[in-house]
């Protein structure tokens, strides 16, 4: 059989940096070829040369056995190859229909645009990828995340795709789209549909993948059938050094309740939600997107100020209405969308990681730049921020370590309640162990974490308690001991929930 | 957005006003006279004021179009509290200050509150105070200060321009606060992300409303040594002056995006432009030329910035 696409020994630099050496890979017609490494090893640019964004320096690429230079992306969806990008590519203001066809929407004799076959079109693609009710008439701007994807995939089928590169389609979804999106990427490989597909998640790469390819540092490491490596053989590949556990957890004393909601509710968002978490304690909240988790955070830490109900803290009532009163009660929270929320990008670590605590690094309200750099710098050595001194622009820096930063900032407040939402989102699984284990440490050292995530192993294998949330109010509860994946995913999602239900 | 870059811009703009200055010494020899300096220095002054809290307003990302209007209203109200309502003139000085400072502290609740974005809601107070200044006066006009009152706008002390004094106070204070305080990292901070400046409980709502409450309280002053300097009041005083406070202040380095900005760029900026002014003017430019040079002039430091943060960047 001739692979849809295949590198043969390519390069490429930037500048004096080789992000790509000698690597050849190739895609087979009904193959899923899964990539995987750590961010910065060359996945993306390898995905860039496949799609025509970039060219390789050295060595060739060949499409269905014909060596070929693309000039452009265009010209290669013309032959055939597409790619669901990571931040999707969708126009929101215009319907299903119209993105699906955009750009080659087919036309009457007179050279208008024939609405009635694109509908017909764009209905038949749909239905294809087993998405019945979605509808062609609606604006793209009004679905959800997982529902966009489809219209994504959609789009490249329409221009009959014969390899679809896919960059971390579930990285956005919770667990029942990411399954229904694994099922969709099985019916295509079946129509014999090449497909690349790159993610974090090993589970995925498990369930779905015919082979493996594993890049560090832009060199080639090994292609493989998926039946001949493990999680952990792929993580050591990955990293070049096996990762003891991506999930130290260790036992802690719990000690007094810190932090305790009665029948806290925020709007119709968050609906009588009680819980308590003690020091010491790593209480992990499970749920789908919406399912208000995240709503929860934000009202505990006042962006979102409960509208009924109590808070305590240290047993006594309190009022959070603003982050400020949050953070001077010692409540901390690494927040979901670090880019958006957590970081002034434009800034150097040095500001970033002082943001919270400005004013007590101030002296009749000068900052005192002294103590300012002493935290950066002690902070980089405490959390292993990879970096080239205090000075630099976090922007510049890798999500692991962006991440680190945010940590860096809330820990300096010396916070004795820590919510960490989606802790590891988006960051590769060195640094994931690294995130893990420097929360277990902070746990050990007494700090109540709240952590909410939507991995399930995550929460799974970190906390010693776990929550979960559905349309807002908590459902059920497990100890660490009693929380399976099975237990926890059917009280995520509503399935034979009738008894817990009562009970909350 | 590191030190260095400030600096580099900084340098540019340093640089492109010693040009500015030498070209234009050799165009006229009235330029380089002690009495020209000074007397520039002196016509600068108002704008100047005014660009001082216009580079906190612009680092924030916002943009502040009613400091004209509000100047215009200041002046007006001077003349009214004094003349028409017989309050002693230091009093009714000490109220077009505070009226400024009222109508600045509008337009900072229309914007914290509603959450307007200030291009509109300075844009609706632009028209609002310039209305009320033009209804207050009836195209009446207000003369006959007392001569001390004339010592703001054109007397000396120390052998400056007053009002020079005034600027120069005003602005290292400005440059202090903006360089080194809390309240200056809030600042950047809401400009650079304003998200992650409320996720990290800054008060970012306070301290918008601090910032264009002292937009206005600064017009208000400038208005009072405005009036001096002419003596005399009129309702459209200060049309248009928005424009080149926010020229000043851009071509002195600061992002219109936020995040970035400086008092020391924010003054050469002041000074180049005000160089351009006079010394094409001496040389025998029209006005319309003077502008085209100011635009040539701004496009080029913004493209020259633009050049440089690209490189300066990972």
């Amino acid at each position: 059989m001739t692979a849809i696409v295949e590198l043969r020994q390519v390069s490429k630099s930037f500048g004096n940096l080789k992000v790509l050496k000698d690597v050849s890979f190739d895609v087979q017609p009904g193959e899923v070829h899964a990539l995987l490494g750590e961010n910065g090893a060359g996945k993306s640019t390898l995905i860039k040369i496949i799609s025509g964004v970039l060219h390789p320096d050295e060595g060739e690429l060949r499409v269905v056995g014909e060596a070929v230079r693309l000039a452009s992306p265009r010209e290669a969806r013309g032959r055939g190859i597409a790619t669901v990008y990571q931040e999707l590519l969708l126009f929101p203001e215009l319907s299903v229909a119209e993105n699906i066809y955009l750009g080659h929407a087919p036309r009457t004799r007179w050279g208008a645009i024939d609405w009635p076959k694109m509908r017909s079109g764009a209905r038949a693609l749909l239905d294809s990828l087993d998405s019945h009710d979605l509808d062609v008439d609606t604006k793209v701007g009004l679905l959800s995340v997982a529902n966009r994807q489809r219209v994504e995939i959609a789009k490249a089928l329409s221009q009959e795709a014969r390899l679809l590169i896919m960059d971390e389609p579930t990285a956005a979804l919770a667990d029942s789209d990411a399954r229904k999106l694994l099922t969709i990427v099985r019916r295509l490989r079946d129509r014999g549909v090449g497909i690349i597909y790159v993610s974090h998640r090993m589970q995925e790469i498990f369930a779905l993948a015919d082979r493996v390819t594993v890049l560090r540092d832009g060199a080639f490491i090994a292609t493989k059938p998926i039946g001949e490596v493990t999680e952990g053989s792929l993580v050591s590949m990955m990293v070049g050094r096996s990762i003891d556990q991506l999930f130290p957890k260790t036992e802690t004393a719990r000690g007094a309740t810190v932090l305790e909601l009665r029948n806290v509710s925020h709007r119709e968002i968050v609906r009588n939600v009680s819980l308590t978490l003690r020091a010491g304690e790593i209480l992990g909240i499970a749920g789908l997107i919406g399912s208000g988790r995240t709503e929860t955070a934000l009202t505990i830490f006042g962006i979102t100020p409960a509208t009924s109900g109590e808070i305590l803290v240290d047993g006594k009532p309190v009022v959070i209405d603003s982050p400020a009163a949050a953070r001077a009660l010692g409540i901390a929270y690494v927040p979901e969308d670090r880019g958006l929320q957590g970081l002034v990008k434009p800034q150097t670590i040095r500001e970033n990681i002082s943001l919270a605590i400005i004013d007590r690094l101030a002296r009749l309200l000068l900052i005192d730049r002294r103590r300012e750099g002493q935290l950066a710098r002690e902070s980089i050595a405490r959390f292993g921020i990879r970096a080239r001194g205090p000075e630099q622009l976090v922007r510049q820096l890798s999500g692991g370590n962006q991440q680190k930063v945010v940590l860096a900032k809330w820990i300096a407040t010396e916070p004795r309640v820590l919510i960490m939402d989606e802790p590891t989102r988006g960051i590769d699984v060195g640094a994931k162990a690294e995130i893990h284990a420097l929360m277990s440490k902070l746990a050990g050292q007494g700090l109540a974490v709240l952590m909410i995530s939507s991995e399930l192993p995550e929460v799974l294998g970190m906390s010693d308690r776990v929550l979960v949330m559905r349309g807002g109010a908590v459902v059920a509860e497990f100890d660490r001991a009693d929380a399976t994946p099975d237990a926890v995913g059917s009280a995520m999602t509503a399935a034979g929930q009738s008894s817990l239900e009562g009970a909350a | 957005m590191t030190i260095r870059s400030f600096l580099r811009h900084e340098t540019i703009l340093l640089l492109l006003l010693v040009i500015a200055l030498i070209v234009l010494a050799q165009q006229s020899d009235r330029f380089f006279t002690t009495d020209n300096l000074l007397n520039q220095a002196r016509l600068m002054a108002e704008v100047g004021l005014l660009a001082l809290p216009m580079t906190f307003v612009i680092v924030t990302g916002g943009i502040d179009l009613s400091v004209g209007s509000i100047f215009g209203l200041a002046a007006i109200l001077l003349g009214v509290f004094w003349h028409g309502l017989g309050l002693p003139l230091p009093l009714a000085m000490a109220l077009a200050v505070l009226v400024g400072g009222i109508a600045g502290l509008g337009n900072g609740l229309i914007i914290t509150r509603f959450n307007v974005p200030p291009l509109i809601a300075t844009l609706a107070t632009l028209a609002l105070y310039r209305g009320l200044a033009e209804g207050i006066s009836q195209a009446r006009s207000v003369r006959g200060y007392p001569e001390w009152f004339f010592v703001l706008g054109q007397g000396e002390v120390l052998g400056l321009p007053t009002q020079l004094w005034f600027l120069l106070a005003i602005a290292i204070a400005a440059a202090i606060v903006l360089g080194l305080t809390t309240f200056g990292r809030t600042t950047y901070a809401i400009g650079a992300n304003e998200v992650a400046a409320r996720f990290s409980g800054l008060n970012v709502a306070r301290t918008k409303l601090l910032i264009y409450t002292g937009s206005g309280l600064v017009a208000g002053l400038a208005a009072v040594i405005f009036v001096s300097r002419v003596s005399t009041t009129r309702s459209d005083m200060g049309t248009g002056l928005e424009l080149d406070v926010i020229t000043a202040v851009v071509l002195g380095g600061t992002s219109i995006f936020g995040g970035r900005g400086t008092i020391i760029g924010t003054l050469l900026g002041l000074i180049l432009m005000q160089a351009l002014k006079s010394g094409l003017a001496l040389g025998g430019v029209k006005g319309d030329g003077t502008i085209v040079v100011i635009g040539v002039v701004l496009i080029a430091a913004i493209l020259l910035g633009n050049l440089l943060s690209r490189n300066g960047d990972g």
